[in-house]
């Protein structure tokens, strides 16, 4: 696949560096990012949750090479064949566990995203068992989502290209980030099984209207009236605009992950309190739009709070218009760049098409060498002033079920 | 929530009261006077021997000014109030109790909280398909049932109607209940009765004759009276027919004991027979160890 008489793609900086490799890829590019943090003074270079990321590609891709420089500034890395979780390659029994480190401050659905996209172009099934001291099952102040909405605003996402059977993410463990936002003790497992030549061509360009809301209240190691408390907040807010408003609770006991000492080598503690909400909401068009609001590892937030703030995000979000909620934007651009060479149409509100991410992400889909998007103004009704994003599929899709 | 609503509506009534009345007389009465009257406002008179017994029966003006009296006393506690419309006042609370609404839905619940993505379209289905099939299919399956469960109540009365020496009833107790569930049992595939047990075998063989005595009888009987019986069960003749269980490292053929190898008669023209036509004899019983009984099943 690495296509030895290409140059590197040289990119610079840390930001959106996951979805940079996840692009290479899929497109077989070798990448070479550069200036990655150079100016920290305490932490230059990969953090803790980029260099998982990196384990994490590693192990489900096949002859793929990367270098880290000394100080880990530069990386350069050169993709292989997506082959998933085949046994021999890293799998046991058909499941890649990785763990992840205990001083990660992010979630898991920062690892989860990615890998959903790279999952359709996989050879064999993905299956990946997250395990360890810094999984955090819930929304973090680091801006990930919970993997309640990974699994709910996310995934349902992938019906829409043709991907639908075999998809499961089962929360094994919930945890809250710990102490400072760092580590968890959380286990989920991924289980990925419909892989595709190519995704489907998508046309969505009627945002319709928001028919209902459905929600997770999940508490980790404190009172279930958190949950009651968090619910009862945004259903009074939610209600009165959209009736069909459900809020499910989770409660579960805190993870209780070994943390030796040199007194006590075999002591254990318990990590990750606290509770959050993740509020989706579905459009009579099948559109997610998804809000996470988890309590701060500091504390100090009601419950009222969170559930307010979490139930106004939503509105927010919603309110941005267009089909595609911000933090889908990358998946659902992605599987589009990644589709037959045909022109799919994408519905989104302005502000989502203005927004840093969106346009860090197109500059760099440029860069690894997909034409670029057209862009005008959705037509009909359009009060909100959205965008319809022309994006031409590169046609390359799964090179892994070419041959096969 | 109740008493944030009341701090709101008592701001409004502080402005409007303290302009129309004088709050001198309130300031005479008693800290209990106020909380009488605010708690009679919130919900019975109370008897109380005193001046203000004879309050329910007063005009309509008079419990108004008391009324007003009382929220004017109120304005410098704050939190509580008894303005007119207070008592009256509908509250209208907009959203359900979370609880009720759980237990309602334990079904979506189990929908949504699944491994998988949850998705409208399969929702749908699932809540509608139900409602669907009680309509028609319900009663079907129930006379399908039905049918099904007198079919079966037919069949064994037919098959234990000789246990029954009272044909009243169908379901049989005592020393019938267990013949019955025997009988059904070994029908159903049991290998041994209820009633085996260990004996010498005399004994076995003089029961199993008496029963198949009785049984004949029984039916002779009834074929003299024209009475139709159960068809006869099929001979168990297994224990006959199957080949004997033998030990690894046995003689293939004819009997070790006493360490000296016996040969029977059939064993020798067994032996002869495969030799003279050995292509047959050898096939499929070489390395097997059941030689002998091959050769003697082919003769």
């Amino acid at each position: 696949m690495a296509s030895t008489s290409q140059p590197p793609i040289r990119l610079t900086s840390h930001k959106n560096f996951v979805y940079r490799l996840v692009f290479s890829t899929l497109t077989g590019r070798t990448v070479h990012i550069s200036q990655i943090r150079p100016s920290s003074p305490t932490n230059p270079g990969l953090a803790p949750h980029e260099i998982s990321f990196l384990r994490l590609l590693d192990a489900v891709t096949n002859g793929s090479q990367m270098e880290i420089s000394y100080t880990g500034t530069i990386v350069v890395y050169k993709p292989g064949l997506i082959t998933g979780s085949a046994t021999g390659t890293g799998a046991s029994g058909g499941v890649i566990r990785h763990e992840i480190p205990a001083g990660c401050t992010r979630g898991v659905s920062y690892f989860l995203i990615p890998l959903c996209l790279l999952a359709p172009f996989s050879k064999s099934p993905i299956k990946v068992t997250f395990t360890g001291p810094g999984v955090i099952t819930s929304a973090t102040p680091t801006g990930d989502m919970s993997v309640d909405s990974v699994r709910t605003a996310i995934l349902p996402l992938f019906n829409q290209f043709g991907i639908f059977n075999n998809i499961e993410l089962r929360i094994l463990k919930r945890s809250n980030p710990g102490p400072n936002g760092r580590g968890g003790g959380g286990e989920v497992q991924f289980v990925f099984g419909h892989q595709l030549r190519l995704p489907k061509t998508l046309h969505l360009m009627n945002p319709g209207r928001i028919k209902r809301v459905r929600g997770v209240a999940y508490a980790v190691g404190v009172s279930a009236s958190n949950n009651a408390r968090m619910i009862e907040t945004a259903r009074g807010i939610l209600n009165p605009l959209v009736p069909d408003t459900y809020v499910f609770s989770d409660v579960s006991s805190a993870p209780f992950v070994p943390a030796p000492e040199k007194s006590n080598p075999s002591g254990k503690k318990k990590i990750g309190l606290g509770f959050g909400l993740s509020l989706v909401a579905e459009s009579s068009t099948g559109c997610l739009f998804s809000a996470d609001v988890a309590s701060p590892p500091s504390g100090g937030e009601a419950p009222e709070d969170i559930g307010k703030r979490c139930a106004y995000q939503l509105l927010e979000t919603v309110s941005k218009g267009g089909c595609v909620a911000p933090a889908a934007v990358p998946v659902m651009l992605g599987l589009m760049t990644m589709g037959s060479e045909d022109v799919g149409r994408i519905q989104v509100g302005r502000e989502v098409m203005a927004d840093e991410s969106t346009i860090q992400l197109a500059r760099d889909l440029a860069k690894f060498g997909a034409p670029g998007w057209g862009l005008r103004d959705a037509s009909g009704e359009n009060e909100n002033g959205d965008v319809i994003i022309s994006v031409v599929g590169r046609g390359i899709g799964n090179v892994g079920r070419k041959v096969a | 929530m109740i008493g944030k609503r009341k701090r709101d509506t008592a701001v409004v009534s502080r402005a409007t009261t303290s302009d129309d009345e004088d709050t001198t007389q309130t300031t005479a009465k008693s800290s209990q006077d106020i909380f009488r009257k605010f708690f009679e406002a919130q919900f019975q008179p109370l008897d109380v021997p005193g001046g203000q017994v004879s309050r329910s029966g007063d005009s309509e003006d008079e419990s108004d000014e008391e009324d007003l009296e009382a929220s004017d006393a109120e304005s410098d506690w704050d939190g509580m109030s008894g303005d007119e419309e207070e008592p009256e006042e509908v509250q209208v609370i907009e959203h359900r109790d979370v609880k009720s609404q759980d237990l309602m839905d334990k079904k979506a619940r189990k929908a949504f909280m699944t491994a998988k993505p949850p998705s409208s379209i399969s929702e749908r289905t699932t809540t509608k398909t139900p409602k669907k099939d009680t309509g028609d299919d319900n009663d079907d399956n129930e006379i399908d049932a039905d049918h099904l469960k007198n079919d079966l109540a037919l069949q064994r009365l037919l098959k234990e109607s000789h246990l029954l020496d009272s044909a009243s009833d169908l379901a049989p107790t005592g020393k019938n209940r267990i013949k019955a569930l025997d009988l059904r049992m070994q029908e159903l595939g049991s290998k041994e009765s209820l009633y085996k047990q260990m004996m010498p075998s005399s004994h076995r063989r003089g029961i199993k004759a008496k029963a198949e005595m009785k049984e004949n009888k029984r039916r002779k009987e009834a074929r003299e009276n024209g009475i139709i019986l159960e068809k006869p069960a099929p001979k168990s003749n297994t224990s006959s027919d199957k080949r004997r269980e033998r030990g690894v490292g046995g003689p293939s053929i004819g009997k070790f004991a006493g360490g000296t190898l016996n040969l029977s008669k059939h064993d020798v023209a067994a032996i002869q027979a495969s030799g003279r036509s050995s292509s047959r004899g050898r096939g499929g019983g070489r390395g097997r160890g059941r030689g002998r009984g091959r050769g003697r099943g082919r003769r």
